[in-house]
């Protein structure tokens, strides 16, 4: 008979005696696999959705974004030749509440002008129900407009009354409930409002050089090709300097956080799975030693070593299937789970049903790290010699197994790692933070191993108690090497996240607000600066003025290079996928600090010369006296870049990772941004001043921004906890396995400690002096651990200074003893109850 | 030319121990010819289930030669030695090594299945029913009384007709009746298929009923005497 089927119904018969021994291994292989599955679904569920929803998200089959000027009438042309055409205006505004005829509060806003086609897909809902057409309609000098239920709670106003925009009134005629291409609209400093073409050519705020966004949405037949389109588009207009998306990357950003937070997560779900993994190994051991008697019987029999190895690895990876399934049915169901707990509330569309990519996936990773984590124990058990039968000779848990094994037990392992790789969006996240999961398992093991020598060699206290605890902690099978390093990487990685958090919010709750301006002021005319200068000036606290002239334009191509098709490494793609800001300047702008080349001379008025942020230089592939080509109100332009700055984007500055040399550039209309700092108690006088005087310069109060920021990082915070807590849970269960595979120790000790006439009391003192102990320890461990990475990413990834939380330090600590206490106590309690006459007679 | 079924020749094994060295074997030289019965006797530590041990293959001896049916057991490999069992040699324990989680049946029939014997199960039932346990093939070793574990180790020994049976306290833990059935059992299988007996005990009496009697005291023969087996 065929050894594999031999093999196959000897493990089967093992089976039968159920999952004693493997209630660990099961449990930490279904809660990994099931985080795993369920955050690939739920991902898939939102992409998929997004990309269902793509022409409506975008508005349109293709987009086209223009800024600062509309189509060309060639251009307009070109797109109403390929389908049904509706054109968007949208900038950011300030809008008026007027009451009793003059202006009241007021507030930034998202402009968004609108005309009759819109929306080629999808609805819009309005509260009152009425059509778009006549809420928008303008008549007898007031057009409609439709707002955001914030604008309304923060103008104080309520349907039905008056707003000003520019010059033009507006009649709130309804609140926007549903606005089908909001997705597609990026980050918002305001609620949106609505109006017609007709509305906003009335505000009197489309001039030329405002930051106005022009986005032409297509809907083209069902046969016609998008592919082709781009390719006409680039043909005829190569330097229309457009920014084209379509309906298969309507939310281009979103799917790109949703990837990115994918990522990070089922890096965390890998993380449970590799402490899963050290409480599995733990798992078979224990089951393996307990097998010894029979494993040497078999061979006594005749039984071959590989012929044990395969009986025992086919059970394992049996219970581990099993074990796949219901992670999978949980991680499967997750989905739905969150479609019918939240369903309406998540802004983001979504398809929930089950996604067997995401399945399959999950179930490779649980079955590739069983197998990476048992087969070494399993290794080790072919190695038991038949006349251990007899008497313990060479103990077989000290051999390591053959090398073959091993390889192959490395080799799953690095399939695992391969597999998080290719499939991450971000390689190199990945093997950082996969090297120190590693690094992490390592480091706590030697930490572990450490501790057992030094608690071996410290002097015996004095104290009966104590000194039986400590030698718990370091006899041979104690529970310590699995304490310290199941509950100390899930505790590492929450510490981690927590102080990273912490950073953050401290960065932006703390710093920020000591080096960020009040106020961003933007799209101030040219013939408006003297008399805006003149109203900061008057402000007695205003310090760090600054006013820059400001136009966005698109780089499109590095070194001649198109854009598209430059090798520029994907934590620089944003520089490109967009429009960015662009500033002149002659002379050297105080504090910048230039790494590389030199600034260019006084008055130099020669080909333009470009001065750029020395962050990109690397991964966009750029060195001095490289060109960039810039697309500035649909004229290509080509500039030498002579030096490199450092830009801090933390401190919330005016920051621009372009700055041209005056020449060209300063030529084409524009506009200027202006920052300020007051006191407190000025900057409400300061904003009514500008607000007044110029209804057309958009102020941001950087503390409303910090306010948002602040929310979305304490969100995202929460969800990374939450996420961390799942290698917390996956500890917890190792650390029950460990506990429990010490039990038969326990109650034997306890028996003896009885006969001896200690008290319940005591003994109960011993196991939690012992746990309490290792659990501290091990939380010490931790938050050293936890600490060190998270000073890492701060420092090095984030560029901000490491701020260290006391409350995260403690609760680390107290957290890791605590459970560690509850677990062991629970774990002993049976020893503890068992009547010492039965232990006697059943030793 | 006769030659002999078992030979060990200067037989020596050293164990580590956390004292150091400790000698369990020195210098033993044997041989036993087809069909005989060999009891071993000898003090607690005198080395009895250490021959045994290396007899079997189960240990490889420090130094010496270890023959059965003129293959050099010394030579093989852990692997090669556990195909070799399979067919030539049949144990049994003083503590009857079933394997929990598989029934009288099984238990029986896996030294059939490892050797590849397609009617593994068949001649594992004619065995048992052999020994007086065909009622009980279904059930497991938990549900059996210690006599009848033997009974079924026993079964499991003889099943593949090996040429040596090797017995290891094989009535060490069971009362003197039952200990009494399992050695009548054991001899009677042996008058059946006439294999080797060798069996270790520090009972007189059992020993007596062997043909040869080989005396063992710290790690030395002291004493081997052919004798009129007491039936």
């Amino acid at each position: 008979m065929n050894a594999f089927v031999l093999a196959l119904r000897f493990a089967r018969r093992e089976l039968r005696s159920g999952l004693s021994g493997f209630r660990i291994f099961f449990a930490c292989l279904v809660l990994g696999v099931a985080a795993i599955a369920g955050v690939g679904s739920l991902s898939q569920a939102f992409l998929t959705g997004l990309s269902d929803q793509g022409r409506v998200i975008l508005g349109g089959d293709i987009s086209v974004g223009l800024v600062h000027r509309e189509a060309t009438a060639p251009e307009l042309a070109f797109l109403k030749a390929r389908g049904h055409v509706s054109e968007i205006t949208s900038m950011r505004a300030m809008a008026y509440a007027i009451k009793n005829g003059v202006e009241a509060e007021r507030q930034l806003i998202e402009l968004k002008a609108v005309d009759s086609a819109y929306p080629l897909y999808g609805s819009v809902s309005i509260a009152p129900k009425q059509s778009l057409a006549s809420a928008l309609a303008c008549a007898s000098g007031t057009c409609g407009a439709l707002v955001e239920q914030t604008l309304l709670y923060r103008l104080h106003a309520k349907a039905g009354g008056i707003i000003r925009i520019g010059t033009q009134n507006f009649r709130i005629a309804g609140v926007l409930t549903n606005e089908p291409d909001r997705l597609s609209g990026g980050f918002a400093l305001g609620p949106h409002v609505m109006v017609s073409r007709e509305g906003l050519s009335r505000t009197g705020l489309v001039t030329l050089g405002s930051l106005i966004n022009y986005t032409y949405r297509v809907a083209m037949p069902a046969s016609a090709s998008i592919v082709k389109f781009r390719s006409d588009a680039v043909a005829q207009f190569p330097d229309a300097g457009w920014e084209i998306n379509d309906r298969s990357k309507a939310a281009p950003g979103l799917s790109r956080f949703v990837d990115e937070l994918t990522m990070f997560l089922t890096l965390v779900g890998l993380t449970a799975l590799a402490v899963g993994g050290v409480g599995a190994s733990q798992a078979v051991s224990a089951f393996l030693d307990r097998k010894r008697s029979e494993i040497a019987t078999l061979k006594s029999l005749g039984a071959t070593g590989g012929f044990i190895f395969l009986v025992f690895l086919l059970q394992v990876m049996i219970i581990a299937v099993a074990a796949v399934v219901v992670g999978l049915i949980v991680g499967a169901a997750l989905p739905f789970a969150v479609a019918a707990s939240y369903g309406n509330s998540i802004p983001i569309p979504a398809r929930y049903t089950a996604y067997p990519d995401a399945l399959i996936l999950a179930a490779l990773f649980g079955l590739l790290s069983a197998a990476a984590f048992a087969i070494p124990p399993l290794a080790r058990a072919r190695e038991i010699a038949p006349a251990s039968i007899f008497r313990d000779i060479a103990s077989p848990a000290s051999a390591r197994g053959r090398w073959p094994y091993l390889a192959i037990s490395a080799f799953a392992a690095l399939l695992v790692l391969a597999l998080a790789l290719v499939l991450s969006p971000s390689p190199v996240f990945a093997v950082e933070f996969l090297g120190s999961v590693a690094g992490g398992l390592i480091v706590l093991r030697l930490c572990a191993a450490g501790l057992r020598w030094t608690l071996r060699r410290l002097p015996r206290p004095h104290r009966p108690g104590l000194r039986l605890a400590l030698a718990n902690l370091t006899r041979p099978g104690a529970a310590t090497t699995g304490v310290v390093v199941a509950l100390g990487l899930g505790l590492t990685l929450l510490t981690a996240v927590t102080l990273i958090d912490g950073t953050i919010s401290d960065q932006v709750q703390g710093d920020l607000p000591q080096t960020a301006p009040s106020f961003f002021f933007v799209d101030i005319q040219p013939n408006q600066t003297a008399a805006f200068d003149k109203i900061v000036s008057r402000a007695r606290t205003a310090t760090d003025y600054k006013r820059t002239p400001m136009i966005r334009g698109r780089i499109t191509a590095l070194n001649g290079v198109p854009s598209a098709k430059a090798k520029v490494a994907s934590e620089a793609k944003w520089a490109i996928s967009g429009d960015r800001g662009i500033t002149y300047a002659a002379a050297l702008p105080k504090g910048t600090d230039i790494v590389e080349g030199k600034w260019w001379p006084a008055n130099y008025q020669g080909p333009t010369q470009i001065s750029f942020d020395e962050d990109l230089a690397k991964p966009m592939g750029l060195k001095l006296g490289d060109s960039l080509t810039l697309n500035v109100l649909g004229r290509e332009m080509t500039g030498k870049i002579t030096s490199f700055r450092n830009v801090d984007f933390s401190n919330g500055q005016q920051n621009f990772i372009l700055i041209l040399s005056p020449g060209v550039i300063d030529k084409a209309p524009h506009s200027f941004l202006a920052t300020v700092r007051v006191a407190p108690a000025e900057e409400e006088p300061l904003y009514r001043a500008v607000t007044d005087r110029f209804p057309n310069i958009s102020t941001v109060r950087v503390k409303d921004v910090i306010g948002d920021v602040n929310n979305l990082i304490q969100q995202l915070g929460d969800g990374m906890r939450l996420a961390s807590l799942i290698t917390i849970l996956a500890g917890l269960l190792v650390l029950a396995g460990a506990i429990a595979a010490g039990n038969r120790a326990r109650l034997y000790d306890s028996t003896v400690l009885k006969v001896l006439g200690a008290t319940r009391a005591q003994i109960v003192a011993i196991y939690a002096m012992e746990y309490g102990l290792i659990g501290a320890l091990t939380g010490i461990l931790a938050l050293g651990a936890g600490t060190f990475a998270a000073r890492i990413v701060a420092v090095r990834v984030l560029q901000v200074d490491f701020s260290f939380d006391w409350g995260t330090a403690f609760l680390t600590v107290v957290g890791g003893g605590a459970a560690t206490l509850l677990f062991g106590l629970g774990g002993a309690w049976a020893a503890l109850a068992a009547k010492p006459a039965q232990t006697l007679r059943n030793p | 030319m006769h030659s002999p079924l078992i030979v060990l020749e200067n037989v020596h094994l050293t164990l580590a121990s956390a004292a150091g060295p400790v000698n369990i074997l020195s210098g033993v030289s044997l041989s036993v010819d087809a069909g005989e019965t060999v009891a071993l006797l000898g003090p607690s530590g005198s080395g009895k289930s250490s021959l045994l041990m290396v007899a079997a293959g189960l240990e490889a001896p420090t130094s010496g030669r270890v023959l059965i049916s003129g293959q050099d057991l010394t030579r093989m490999g852990e692997d090669a030695l556990a195909r070799f069992r399979r067919g030539q040699i049949g144990i049994v324990f003083q503590s009857f090594h079933l394997i929990p989680t598989m029934t009288a049946l099984e238990n029986v029939a896996v030294p059939l299945e490892l050797l590849g014997a397609p009617d593994a199960f068949d001649r594992a039932k004619t065995e048992l029913e052999a020994v007086g346990l065909a009622a009980r093939i279904d059930h497991y070793p938990s549900q059996l009384s210690g006599g009848e574990q033997q009974r079924v180790a026993l079964a499991r020994a003889v099943a593949p007709g090996p040429k040596v049976l090797f017995a290891d306290e094989p009535t060490g833990n069971l009362d003197g009746a039952t200990g009494a059935e399992v050695a009548d059992l054991l001899f009677a299988l042996h008058a059946r298929s006439r294999t080797v007996l060798f069996l270790v005990t520090h009972e007189e009496e059992l020993a007596k009923r062997c043909g040869r009697l080989v005396r063992l005291k710290d790690g030395h023969v002291v004493a081997d005497e052919r004798v009129t087996p007491v039936t």
